[in-house]
C-alpha cells in the first residue's frame, strides 16, 4: 500500500469547521452534509474541510486530541509502557500533516504540536522495530500487536514480509531434505 | 465608463460567466496573481493570455473572439481607443484595469462595452463630455433649414435665404471654433503620459470588500505598489500615501492572528512594516556590492570615478565597518554589526549628503530562513520576466515570473525566487558598469531640447538592454548619474532619450525617452506623442507597439533623421 493511499483513507475522518457561506444540506453517497450557516460549526470530512479552507470559505477547528497538554500526556504514557498505548486517533499522523500544512493559522501552537506528534511517532516506530527484531530472533510463529495505526503498519509491511520470505527461501534451500527443525512456517 | 460599484458591476457579473479571458500585459504580474487567486476561490474558469504589445493584443483578441464574450484587460488598453483598434462585436464587454493614463476619452464615455476598473479620485482631469462630443441633432438642424429654405417660393426665399445664410455662416464659425477648442483640450489632455494608482491596489480593495482578502493577496498588492516605485512610475508623495493605506491593511491582518497564548506557527507568512535602507537586494548580497550597485548611493558618491571610490571607503570607515565584513555575504556578517546597521548607516549618510537613505517599505518572512523585502521580489520578478537566456520564449518567462511571486504559497517556488534574485544581481551589475562607461566616455550628448545616448552594439551586456524594463532602469540611472556629475546647470533639467540595438539581424533599435530628473517631478512623459509625430513627419519605419507609448522600435538607418525631426519638434 502506498502512503498516499493511507492518507486518502484518513481524509474520511470527520472534523469541525466554521464556514463563512451558507448552503442547504447536501446529499452525498457517503452521507449527508450540512446545512452550512456562516459562523455556526458543522461536521464535515477532512477532504471537504481542506478544499473549503483553500478556497477561503471556512475556518478549521483543531480536533479534540490536537492539544499540547493532551499530546504531552500521550507522549509520556508511550515512553513509559513497553507495549503500544492507544493512539490519539487512528489516523493521527496523516491528520496532523494535512491540517498543519494547510490550516496552520487556525491551530494554536502548531509548531509544538508538530514536535509532539513526531516524538510520539518516533517512540512507536522504535517499539515496532524492537518487536519485529525480537520476533525474528526468537523465531516465533505468530505475534499480536494492539493499538497500531494503519500508517505505522504500512511502514513495515513490505519490508517485513519481503525479508521473511527471503529468510524462508534461504532456510529451506540450505540443506535440501534435512529438517533440523530450523525452518518454521510463516 | 468608470465602474462605481466594483463588486456588483465587475465581480458578480464575471463569476457568473462560464469562461473569461484575461489579456495581460507583462508589466504588473502581481495583478495577474491577485486576480487569478481571487477567481480560484470561486472556481471560475479563466484563460490568461500574456500579450507584449498592441499587435499581440489584437491577435489574441481575434483568436478568442469567437468563444468569449467577456474580456478583462490587465495593465493595457486604457490609453487607446479600444473599440476602434479591436473592432469587437457588439456583445463583447471589456473590463480594463490599467495604470496607464491618460485614459482615452472614448473609453471613458462609452457606456455599453467598456468598463474601467479605475478609482475616480485619481486626479484624472478628463475633459467634460460636451467639450469633446457634439450631438448629432445640430447637424440635422442645418440640413433641415436648408431644405426648408429651398422649398419656399422665390420672393420669400430671398428673405429667408439671407437669414438662413447668416445663420449657417454663424453656425459654421461656431463649429470651427468648437473644433479648434476641442483639439486644444484633447492635445493638453493626451500630451503627457503618466501612471495612476497601482491596479493591484484596486483589485486588493475589491478582495477586501468581498472579505476574501488574506495575507498573500496583501503581499501581492504591496509588491505591485513597490514595483511602481522601483521603476519610477509614480511620485514619492503618491508612494508614501499608498504605503500608508497598505499599512492600515497590514496592521489589520497582523492583529487578527497574533495573541499571546495562541502564537502563530513560524511557517505562516508574516508581513511587517520596515523603515529600511534603500540599498537594492542588500540582504541577499554583500553590503559593499549593494552600495556599489544601488542607484541612490552610487550616484551620490559618484562611484565611477576614483574620487568616488575613495569617498566610499571613507564612508565605510566612518561607520566603523571593517572591509572584510562588508564584503561578505550579508547573512554571514557579525550579529553585532547587523543589529544597529540601519541607524549607523543613516547617521553616516546624513553626513555625506544622502538624506533619504531609508524608505518605508514592507518585508515578509516565513519559516526561519526566508526574509524578503518587497523591492527584492520586484527585482527578482522583473529579471525573470526579461531574462535573455537562449531557448526561452516570452511566455515561459512570464510563467516563471508568476511562479516566483507565489513562492509564499508553494515552497518549491522559492528556488525560482532565488534564481530571480541572482539574475537581478547580474542585471544591476551590468547597469552599473554601463552607466560608468557611458559617463566616463561622455557618451551622453546634449542635442538641445534633450540629452541623447546611443549604446553601441559591442557594449557588453547590450543584449540585456534590448528589453524595455531593463532599458528604462538603465535610462533613469544614467540620467541621475549624469545630473550628479555634470556642472552644466541647464543640462540638469533636460529629459533623456536613449537608443539601444534591439535585433541585429533585422537592424532595429529600441528608443525610449524619460522625463527630466528632479525631486519634484510629476513623472509625466511627453515623449509618446513626440515620437509619433516625429516618425510621421520623417516617414521613418517605426513600430509603436509597446503599451508605454514612450518606447518605440525603429530601423537603424532611420535613426538620424528621426532624431533631427525630434529636435526640431521639441525646440
Amino acid at each position: 500500500m502506498d502512503p498516499t493511499e493511507v492518507e486518502f483513507l484518513a481524509e474520511k475522518e470527520i472534523v469541525k469547521i466554521i464556514p463563512n457561506f451558507s448552503l442547504d444540506k447536501i446529499y452525498l453517497i457517503g452521507g449527508d452534509l450540512g446545512p452550512f450557516n456562516p459562523g455556526l460549526p458543522v461536521q464535515v470530512p477532512v477532504w471537504l474541510a481542506l478544499n473549503l479552507k483553500q478556497r477561503q470559505k471556512c475556518r478549521i477547528l483543531p480536533p479534540q486530541w490536537m492539544d499540547v497538554d493532551k499530546l504531552e500526556e500521550v507522549r509520556e504514557m508511550e515512553r513509559k509502557e513497553d507495549s503500544f498505548t492507544p493512539p490519539p486517533s487512528p489516523y493521527y499522523m496523516e491528520l496532523t500533516k494535512l491540517l498543519l500544512n494547510h490550516a496552520s493559522d487556525n491551530i494554536p501552537k502548531a509548531d509544538e504540536i508538530r514536535t509532539l506528534v513526531k516524538d510520539i511517532w518516533d517512540t512507536r516506530i522504535a517499539k515496532l522495530r524492537l518487536s519485529a527484531d525480537s520476533f525474528i530472533s526468537q523465531q516465533e510463529a505468530h505475534a499480536k500487536l494492539d493499538n497500531l495505526t494503519l500508517m505505522e503498519i504500512n511502514t513495515t509491511r513490505s519490508f517485513l514480509l519481503g525479508s521473511l520470505n527471503c529468510m524462508f527461501k534461504l532456510r529451506s534451500n540450505m540443506q535440501p531434505g534435512t529438517s533440523t527443525g530450523k525452518g518454521p512456517d510463516y | 465608463m468608470f465602474v462605481t460599484d466594483i463588486r456588483k458591476e465587475f465581480y458578480d457579473v464575471v463569476i457568473n460567466q462560464v469562461r473569461v479571458v484575461f489579456l495581460s500585459s507583462k508589466d504588473d504580474k502581481c495583478l495577474d496573481v491577485l486576480l487569478t487567486a481571487l477567481f480560484h476561490c470561486d472556481q471560475v474558469q479563466y484563460t490568461l493570455v500574456p500579450v507584449t504589445g498592441w499587435q499581440d493584443l489584437g491577435t489574441a483578441f481575434l483568436e478568442h473572439k469567437e468563444q468569449f464574450r467577456y474580456f478583462v484587460l490587465l495593465n493595457c488598453g486604457a490609453n487607446v481607443d479600444l473599440l476602434e483598434m479591436l473592432q469587437p462585436d457588439d456583445d463583447s464587454i471589456f473590463f480594463i484595469c490599467d495604470t496607464h493614463r491618460p485614459v482615452d476619452v472614448v473609453n471613458v464615455y462609452n457606456d455599453s462595452q467598456i468598463k474601467l476598473l479605475i478609482k475616480q479620485d485619481d486626479d484624472l482631469g478628463v475633459p467634460s463630455y460636451d467639450d469633446i462630443f457634439r450631438d448629432e441633432d445640430e447637424e440635422a438642424d442645418d440640413s433641415g433649414n436648408e431644405s426648408d429654405g429651398g422649398s419656399e417660393p422665390a420672393g420669400k426665399r430671398k428673405r429667408y435665404d439671407e437669414g438662413a445664410v447668416e445663420r449657417r455662416i454663424e453656425r459654421q464659425r461656431a463649429k470651427r471654433e468648437w473644433e479648434a477648442r476641442r483639439r486644444e483640450i484633447l492635445f493638453d489632455y493626451e500630451q503627457y503620459e503618466y501612471h495612476g494608482t497601482s491596479a493591484s491596489l484596486v483589485i486588493f480593495e475589491l478582495a477586501w470588500v468581498l472579505t476574501k482578502d488574506n495575507k498573500d493577496m496583501l503581499w501581492w498588492a504591496v509588491i505591485g505598489l513597490t514595483d511602481q516605485w522601483v521603476h519610477d512610475k509614480i511620485t514619492h508623495m503618491k508612494y508614501v500615501t499608498d504605503i500608508a493605506t497598505m499599512q492600515r491593511h497590514v496592521s489589520r491582518h497582523n492583529h487578527r492572528n497574533e495573541d499571546e497564548d495562541n502564537s502563530l506557527s513560524i511557517d505562516c507568512m508574516r508581513i511587517s512594516f520596515e523603515y529600511d535602507l534603500r540599498l537594492t537586494l542588500y540582504q541577499h548580497w554583500s553590503l559593499f556590492e549593494s552600495i556599489c550597485n544601488s542607484t541612490y548611493t552610487s550616484c551620490n558618491f559618484k562611484l565611477w570615478s576614483l574620487n568616488g571610490q575613495k569617498k566610499l571607503q571613507e564612508f565605510l570607515a566612518d561607520m566603523g565597518l571593517p572591509l572584510k565584513q562588508v564584503r561578505q555575504k550579508f547573512h554571514s556578517m557579525d550579529m553585532v554589526i547587523k543589529e544597529n546597521l540601519r541607524e549607523v548607516i543613516e547617521e553616516s549618510s546624513n553626513k555625506y549628503g544622502m538624506k533619504d537613505i531609508r524608505i518605508q517599505t514592507f518585508g515578509v518572512h516565513f519559516g526561519f530562513k526566508n526574509r524578503f523585502l518587497a523591492s527584492d521580489v520586484v527585482h527578482a520578478a522583473a529579471a525573470l520576466l526579461e531574462s535573455t537566456e537562449k531557448d526561452e520564449s516570452a511566455s515561459d518567462n512570464f510563467i516563471k515570473a508568476l511562479d516566483c511571486l507565489s513562492s509564499n504559497i508553494k515552497k518549491s517556488n522559492l528556488e525560482r525566487l532565488h534564481l530571480g534574485i541572482d539574475l537581478a544581481k547580474k542585471k544591476l551589475i551590468a547597469i552599473q558598469q554601463t552607466v560608468a562607461s557611458c559617463i566616463c566616455t561622455n557618451l551622453i550628448l546634449s542635442q538641445g531640447p534633450f540629452l541623447y545616448c546611443y549604446l553601441m552594439e559591442g557594449t557588453p551586456d547590450v543584449r540585456l538592454f534590448s528589453k524595455p524594463m531593463a532599458l528604462t532602469l538603465l535610462c533613469k540611472y544614467l540620467l541621475k548619474a549624469f545630473v550628479s556629475s555634470t556642472r552644466n546647470k541647464r543640462c540638469k533639467l533636460l529629459p533623456l532619450v536613449m537608443a539601444a540595438p534591439l535585433d541585429v539581424e533585422k537592424g532595429t533599435v529600441i528608443v525610449l525617452g524619460i522625463p527630466p530628473d528632479s525631486d519634484t517631478s510629476d513623472k509625466k512623459n511627453f515623449f509618446g506623442r513626440a515620437f509619433e509625430k516625429a516618425a510621421e513627419s520623417t516617414s521613418s519605419r517605426s513600430l509603436h507597439d509597446h503599451f508605454d507609448t514612450s518606447i518605440i522600435e525603429l530601423k537603424m538607418e532611420d535613426r538620424t533623421k528621426f532624431l533631427d525631426a525630434l529636435i526640431t519638434l521639441l525646440s
